[in-house]
C-alpha cells in the first residue's frame, strides 16, 4: 500500500488508457494532508464524504460541488502552492503572532481549492475553522440591510449572517460547547447570554433571532481571537476573496448614497480578525478577482486587488503565486478525467488530443475544466 | 502632296509633341524643374509611378491623368539637391557655428535651457503669424541645482510639465503678443519655480502620506506594525526587553524595509514578490 511515486509520465501511445497502473500517475491513497509531501505532487486524493459535509458545507466553488456530485468523490489535486502552505502550517509557531498567508494568482489557477486543502488539513488536526467562502457575498446583492442594533453608524444583514452561521455551527460542532464566553450579552429586554455558557448559545440565538444574526458572528469572531491565544485550540481564519473587505461595495443607503465597506457590522468585525494582534493560529487568505467588485478582469497582483488600504492591513504577509498546471499536473488531470470517463471524444486520450487541449486551455485548470465538460 | 485639309482639321491634326519627361537627361537641373511647390505634372516627372485601387486584381492606374497623385501634396520641390541650394544660399545671412560645440554633450553642459521658436514665412496680405509669438523652453532638471525637497515641490508646481522619464520641464508660453514678450515670460517664470521650490513653508508641514510621491518606510504604518509584532515574538520567546531601536536595526528588518519599499515604488511583478516574499519569512523567524 502506499503511493508509487512517478518517475517519468511516458504516456502510452495508443489509444487505450493504460489498465497496468492507472492509479500511480494520477492518483494516490493518500487521504491525510498531513502526509503529503512532494512525491504526491500532481496527485490527486480523495477527501472522505463524510469529511466533506463537516468541513465543506459552504466552501467549495460550485463547479467543484457539481463535479464531485458527478463523480461520486471529492478529489483535490496535491500542488506546490498548497504543499508551501502546508509545511508553514505545519511549522507554526503558535506562540507567535498569526501569520498571513495570502494565495493570488490568476482567474482559474486553483487558488480556492488550494484553500480548501489547506482547510482540510487543519480540520483533520482538530482547529477551529472560521471560513468564510466568500467575502464578496457580503458586500453584493443584499436584500435587507437594518441599521445596527449596536451601533447606530453601522449596518446589519442578517440573512447573510444567519446563513453563514449555520454553516460554522456544521463544520465546528464539538468547539461550540467547550468553548465558553467570558462575557454577558445583552441581546434585548428579555434574553441574554450569561458569562461562561458555551458559545453554541450565541450561535443558536444567532440562528434563531435573525435579527441579532449580524451581532452574533461578532461576538463569535471576537471570543475566538481573545481564546485562541490561551491555547484550548488552533484558530484557523480562511476568507476567500479577501479583497472585498477593502474595496467597494454595490450596497446603498435609502437615500442612494453609497456604503463604504468599514459601515457594515459583518466586514467591520471581520477585517478585526485579520490583524495579527492574536496567536495561537494562522490566517490564510485569497484574493480572488471574479466577484469582486470594480476591478479590472485581469487584474490578480496583491496591490492591485487589495489597494493601498488593503495591503498596508496585511502587511506584512507571506504572498504564495498559484499558476497554471505544469505538464504533470496537466498529464495528471487528463488521467484523472479519462478514469471516471469524463472525456468520451474519441480523440482525447491521445497524444494531439492532449496536446490541443494544453493549447486550448493553456494549462489554465478552470479552463481545463470547462472544456472537458463538453468533450 | 497638295494640303487638301481644311483649316480646322489642320489643326486638330497638328501632332501632340512627346511629353517633356521623355527628352530629360539624368543629370538635369531638377530644382529648375520644380522650383517651387506645384501641383504634379504628370508629363513632367520622369518616374513611372502608378497610384490607386488595382481594380478586380489588375494593377494600379498609370499617372496620366491621376487625380489621386494630384490630390496629395508633393515634395518634388524639396530634393536634397535643391535644400542644398537653399542652405547655400541662406548661408549669407547666418552666423558660423562655433566649432568648440562639436557634439551634443558640449551643448547640453553649456547652454541647458533650450529655446524653441518658429518663424513662418507666407506669402498674403500681412507678414505676421499669430503661431509665431509661441515660445517653447525646455530645461533638463538635473542641471537645475535642486535638493530633494526642491525638486519635489517642483514637480508639483509644474505638473504636467514635467516629463518623468527624460527629467525635462518644458514650458510653453504664447500669452504675450510678442514673441520677444514670451521668452521673457518664459524666463521669469523659471526663476520664480527655482526660487519658490527652494523656500519650505508653513503648510508644507502637514504633507500627509496621500501626498507623497514615493513609498517612505520611516514613520509608515508599517513602521508601526513590524516593531508591535516584533515585540510580541520576542514576548514570546521571553527574550529581553530590547528598545525599540535595536529591534528596527535587524538585519532582517533592514531586507523587509528594502523589499516593501520597492514592491511598492517599482510596483509588483514576480521579482519583487518573491523577494518580498523572502524577507517576511526571515522577519517573521519562519523556521523551515
Amino acid at each position: 500500500m502506499g503511493t508509487q511515486a512517478p518517475q517519468s509520465i511516458d504516456v502510452q501511445p495508443d489509444n487505450q488508457v493504460p489498465v497496468e497502473r492507472p492509479r500511480t500517475i494520477s492518483r494516490t491513497n493518500e487521504t491525510d494532508p498531513a502526509q503529503h509531501g512532494e512525491q504526491h505532487e500532481g496527485q490527486h486524493y480523495s477527501v472522505p464524504l463524510q469529511d466533506l459535509k463537516t468541513v465543506f458545507p459552504h466552501g467549495l466553488p460550485p463547479r467543484f460541488v457539481m463535479q464531485v456530485k458527478t463523480f461520486g468523490e471529492a478529489c483535490l489535486m496535491v500542488r506546490k502552492p498548497a504543499l508551501e502552505l502546508l509545511h508553514y502550517l505545519k511549522n507554526t509557531n503558535f506562540a507567535y503572532p498569526a501569520v498571513r498567508y495570502v494565495l493570488y494568482g490568476e482567474r482559474g489557477t486553483g487558488k480556492t481549492l488550494s484553500l480548501c486543502h489547506a482547510i482540510h488539513f487543519c480540520a483533520k488536526h482538530g482547529w477551529l475553522i472560521l471560513h468564510i467562502p466568500d467575502a464578496h457575498l457580503w458586500v453584493k446583492n443584499c436584500r435587507e440591510l437594518l441599521q445596527s442594533t449596536y451601533n447606530k453608524q453601522r449596518f446589519d444583514q442578517p440573512l447573510e449572517a444567519s446563513t453563514w452561521l449555520k454553516n460554522f455551527k456544521i463544520t465546528n460542532e464539538h468547539f461550540l460547547s467547550q468553548i465558553k464566553v467570558q462575557e454577558k450579552y445583552i441581546w434585548n429586554k428579555r434574553e441574554s447570554t450569561e458569562k461562561g455558557s458555551p458559545l453554541g448559545e450565541v450561535v443558536e440565538q444567532g440562528i434563531t433571532r435573525v435579527k441579532n444574526a449580524t451581532d452574533a458572528v461578532g461576538i463569535v469572531l471576537k471570543e475566538l481571537k481573545r481564546q485562541s491565544s490561551s491555547g484550548l485550540f488552533h484558530l484557523l481564519v480562511a476568507v476567500d476573496g479577501v479583497n472585498a473587505l477593502w474595496g467597494r461595495t454595490t450596497l446603498k443607503r435609502e437615500d442612494k448614497s453609497p456604503i463604504a465597506p468599514e459601515e457594515l457590522a459583518l466586514i467591520y468585525n471581520l477585517r478585526k480578525m485579520m490583524w495579527n494582534d492574536w496567536h495561537g493560529g494562522a490566517i490564510v487568505l485569497t484574493l480572488s478577482q471574479t466577484g469582486s467588485l470594480f476591478k479590472r478582469s485581469k487584474a490578480y497582483l496583491p496591490h492591485e486587488l487589495l489597494g493601498k488600504e488593503g495591503f498596508d492591513a496585511l502587511d506584512p504577509f507571506v504572498p504564495i503565486l498559484v499558476s497554471n498546471y505544469n505538464l504533470k499536473e496537466f498529464e495528471s488531470c487528463i488521467h484523472y478525467y479519462l478514469e471516471n470517463s469524463w472525456l468520451q471524444h474519441e480523440k482525447a486520450p491521445t497524444e494531439e488530443g492532449k496536446k490541443e487541449l494544453l493549447f486550448l486551455s493553456n494549462a489554465n485548470p478552470a479552463q481545463l475544466e470547462r472544456l472537458c465538460a463538453y468533450l | 502632296t497638295a494640303e487638301r485639309t481644311s483649316k480646322s482639321e489642320r489643326q486638330m491634326r497638328r501632332k501632340a509633341l512627346p511629353p517633356r519627361a521623355e527628352k530629360m537627361a539624368v543629370d538635369q537641373d531638377w530644382p529648375s524643374v520644380y522650383p517651387v511647390a506645384a501641383p504634379f505634372k504628370p508629363s513632367v516627372v520622369p518616374l513611372p509611378v502608378r497610384m490607386g485601387y488595382p481594380v478586380k486584381r489588375g494593377v494600379p492606374m498609370v499617372k496620366e491623368g491621376n487625380l489621386e497623385l494630384i490630390k496629395i501634396p508633393n515634395f518634388l520641390h524639396l530634393t536634397p539637391v535643391a535644400i542644398k541650394k537653399h542652405c547655400q544660399a541662406l548661408k549669407d545671412f547666418c552666423t558660423e557655428w562655433p566649432a568648440a560645440l562639436d557634439s551634443d554633450e558640449k551643448c547640453e553642459k553649456h547652454f541647458p535651457i533650450e529655446i524653441d521658436t518658429v518663424d513662418y514665412v507666407s506669402s498674403g496680405p500681412s507678414i505676421r503669424n499669430p503661431k509665431a509669438r509661441q515660445v517653447t523652453l525646455r530645461v533638463n532638471c538635473s542641471r537645475l541645482n535642486l535638493d530633494d525637497h526642491a525638486k519635489k515641490k517642483l514637480i508639483k508646481l509644474v505638473g504636467e510639465r514635467y516629463c518623468k522619464t527624460t527629467d525635462v520641464l518644458t514650458i510653453k508660453t504664447d500669452r504675450c503678443p510678442l514673441k520677444r514678450q514670451n521668452y521673457d515670460y518664459a524666463m521669469y517664470l523659471l526663476t520664480v519655480l527655482y526660487h519658490e521650490s527652494w523656500k519650505t513653508e508653513e503648510w508644507e508641514k502637514n504633507k500627509t502620506e496621500a501626498d507623497m510621491e514615493e513609498y517612505i518606510w520611516k514613520n509608515s504604518s508599517s513602521e508601526k506594525r513590524t516593531l508591535e509584532t516584533l515585540l510580541q515574538i520576542n514576548a514570546a520567546e521571553n527574550k529581553m526587553q530590547v528598545n525599540k531601536e535595536e529591534l528596527l536595526g535587524t538585519k532582517e528588518v533592514e531586507d523587509y524595509q528594502k523589499s516593501l519599499t520597492s514592491l511598492k515604488n517599482e510596483g509588483e511583478n514576480e521579482i519583487t514578490l518573491s523577494q518580498y516574499k523572502e524577507s517576511v519569512k526571515r522577519l517573521l523567524n519562519f523556521t523551515g
